[in-house]
């Protein structure tokens, strides 16, 4: 406390002198503040310090909270376009795709304004034509999935495209399974997402 | 349901009679078409032919002559003649014989010595504007000329100049043998182009004039010909919704979009014999359905079959009283194909179904001929996919099978009821493919392209000055 004092009157001091040697005509009396003065300015700038540094810590708590949540949504976002896959001839909800079909579900149920297109794919097997109707029977079996567990069917649009979109483009059993699929794709609210349990 | 199940059941008992019979009297079968994997044979199907054809009259060309300018043109003429004539299947052919063998007149104890039936010659003569041919057709063995026409030619750089001579050739096989030719036709199909992209490609039924008729850079398949050859309706994807149909005029290139006023992707489109009505699938939510509209006066959506299966890919009989068409209705998830009369009602099963067996039957094409409908299936669940022919209208239905090596789908007839173009997979590549049902020979149409589906066109009118246009809109 001394030394801050010493310090203070020193500074004004050396102004004082530097602004001396420049001006000719000597200026008024220079009037320090007061111990008053100082004690009071000395504990506005502690309050505003410990203000400053709460903001500072509410504002890193809230950006992690932030960068927490974007990234529940990124996360949210993955899980909601995330695949699920088929067996050969079948549109059958496998017990693989049921897990990843609940975890969307928690998340449109939280999600109210995210709509959704559910693309039907094919392997390459079997007669194009009919596979663009097994394509169609996939992406409904995941809409009545959906509606099964009470969402609305108007949230969900779905297109078939057969054998003719395949992500594998080979032709072996490696391929085919992954291109077995149900595709999402997300149509609306795509700035809603909400990861879910605090909707 | 109840409906798709009885139909099953009551038609099962006579079809599997009618199996037994067939395999019991299974003679015919050709060990060249054999090679059939173990345990990959069809229930009550066998390799055959369908004319069974024991004898091929020798047919030969005296090279073509020209006057009046025509010179160059009747060897390009002759050549064009001479390969339909082979792919018509329906002779051997005697041809590029020297011209100092052959002389100068018809001497028809020479042609006789060569064994030929037949002989055709022709002159090309050059006209101010294309040119003339005059064609003449022996009967070698009663040393007569049976017929002479004059066919009139448009300039070689014309469009239309094959298929005035598709024409010609035409022509010759009805004179000689009675029955349609298929050589003034084309073939429409998707080309796989990568990225999943697929376009509409049309090609001669001599596998020349390859042409991209669409650039929408989507999803552009399952084209069917207008019965006027100048029209093509196919399903195309716009935007990632749902697939429509188009229907696009070859002549102007002007599209229009099928617009009957119901939510469903739309498919598999086949135009009424009347050129008139539309017959097509359209997929709803839990109800896929076969309907008819009326792409004249864009009115008049009918629903033909329907229900919660699939009911898809429907074909005309010739005189539009019936359609054949495949659906999941037996409850297998594994279609079989029907056929149901054109106004809807009961519906009879067509292919091989045995219950309890994962037979696989898609994509019926009924054949000009009515006799015939032709479709592609498995017999095993990871078997692979042949051309199959089933007889209709008879009480002991025949079902043939007509390939067997790779994998073969989507079967069209042509124009002459004997030829079927299909898409096929060999261990060298993809491909089109022609398979005379008459001697069972297989052409490779198109090679190394991934083709959708084909659809065979009826015979094509003469369409010169009217030139084919691809590209744009």
């Amino acid at each position: 406390m001394k030394y801050r004092t010493f310090l203070t009157t020193a500074v004004a001091a050396v102004v004082f002198m530097g602004a001396c040697s420049k001006d000719p005509p000597p200026p008024p009396e220079p009037t320090g503040p007061t111990a008053e003065e100082l004690e009071a300015q000395r504990i506005a700038d502690s309050i505003a310090a410990a203000e400053a540094e709460a903001r500072r810590l509410a504002e890193l708590a809230a950006e992690r909270e932030a960068r927490a949540r974007e990234a529940a949504i990124a996360a949210a976002r993955a899980t909601l376009t995330e695949r699920v896959h088929f067996d050969y001839d079948m549109a059958e909800i496998r017990p693989d795709a049921e897990r990843t079909l609940r975890d969307k579900l928690a998340i449109l149920r939280a999600s109210p304004a995210v709509m959704l297109r559910i693309e039907g794919h094919c392997d390459e097997r079997g007669s194009n034509e009919y596979n663009d109707a097994l394509g169609n029977r996939r992406a409904q079996a995941i809409v009545d999935f959906f509606t099964g567990f009470g969402l609305d069917a108007s949230r969900f649009a779905i297109v078939s495209f057969g054998e003719d979109r395949p992500i594998a483009n080979r032709s072996d059993e490696d391929a085919w399974a992954m291109n077995r699929r149900g595709e999402f794709i997300i149509t609306a609210g795509q700035n809603d997402i909400n990861p879910g349990g605090t909707p | 349901m109840t409906i798709g199940r009885k139909v099953g059941m009551r038609d099962f008992r006579p079809l599997a009679l009618a199996t037994l019979l067939v395999l019991v009297t299974l003679t015919g079968a050709r060990s060249d078409l054999a090679g059939q994997e173990p345990g990959d044979s069809f229930p009550g199907v066998r390799l055959g032919l369908i004319y069974e054809t024991s004898f091929q009259p020798v047919l030969a060309i005296k090279p073509f002559t020209s006057r009046f300018g025509g010179s160059g043109v009747d060897v390009q003429v002759e050549a064009i003649i001479a390969r339909d004539l082979r792919y018509s299947d329906r002779f051997e052919l005697l041809d590029s014989l020297p011209a100092s063998l052959v002389g100068e007149g018809v001497d028809y104890q020479l042609w006789d010595q060569l064994g030929a039936t037949w002989l055709v010659s022709g002159q090309v003569e050059g006209l101010g504007e294309g040119y003339s041919l005059v064609l003449s057709l022996h009967n070698v063995v009663y040393s007569e000329v049976r017929e002479q026409a004059r066919f009139p030619l448009p300039d070689t750089a014309d469009d239309d100049f094959r298929m005035a001579v598709h024409r010609v050739s035409d022509r010759i096989v009805e004179w000689t043998t009675g029955e349609p030719g298929m050589a003034a036709s084309r073939i429409a199909f998707s080309r796989n182009m990568g990225d999943g992209v697929q376009e509409i490609y049309i090609v001669d039924s001599d596998g020349e004039n390859l042409r991209r008729i669409t650039s929408h850079g989507d999803i552009s398949k399952s084209p069917a010909w207008h019965p006027s050859g100048q029209k093509l309706a196919y399903v195309r994807s716009v935007d990632l919704t749902p697939h429509k149909i188009f229907e696009r005029d070859l002549r102007t290139g002007r599209e229009k979009v099928l617009d009957p006023g119901r939510e469903g992707q739309q498919a598999t489109p086949a135009y009424h014999p009347n050129g008139r009505e539309l017959a097509f699938g359209l997929m709803g939510y839990n109800r896929t359905g076969l309907f008819s509209w009326d792409v004249e006066r864009d009115c008049c959506l009918t629903h033909i079959q329907g229900g919660r299966w699939e009911d898809l890919s429907p074909t005309f009989s010739p005189d539009g009283g019936r359609i054949a068409f495949n659906s999941n209705r037996l409850g297998t998830h594994i279609p079989q194909v029907f056929s149901v009369s054109s106004r809807g009602g009961q519906a009879d099963l067509i292919s091989p179904y045995l219950p309890g067996t994962p037979g696989y039957y898609t994509s019926p094409d009924w054949s000009p001929t009515g006799d015939w409908v032709a479709f592609h299936g498995r017999i095993n669940r990871y078997g692979r996919y042949q051309i199959l022919v089933a007889q209709v209208g008879s009480r002991r239905p025949e079902v043939l099978k007509l390939t067997a090596e790779g994998n073969n789908e989507d079967p069209s007839w042509a124009p002459d009821g004997r030829h079927i173009v299909f898409s096929g997979e060999r261990s060298y590549g993809y491909g089109l493919f022609v398979v005379d049902t008459g001697t069972g020979r297989i052409r490779a149409l198109v090679s190394n392209i991934r083709a959708g589906p084909p659809e065979w066109s009826g015979s094509l009118p003469d369409m010169s000055g009217e030139a084919l246009r691809g590209g744009g809109f």
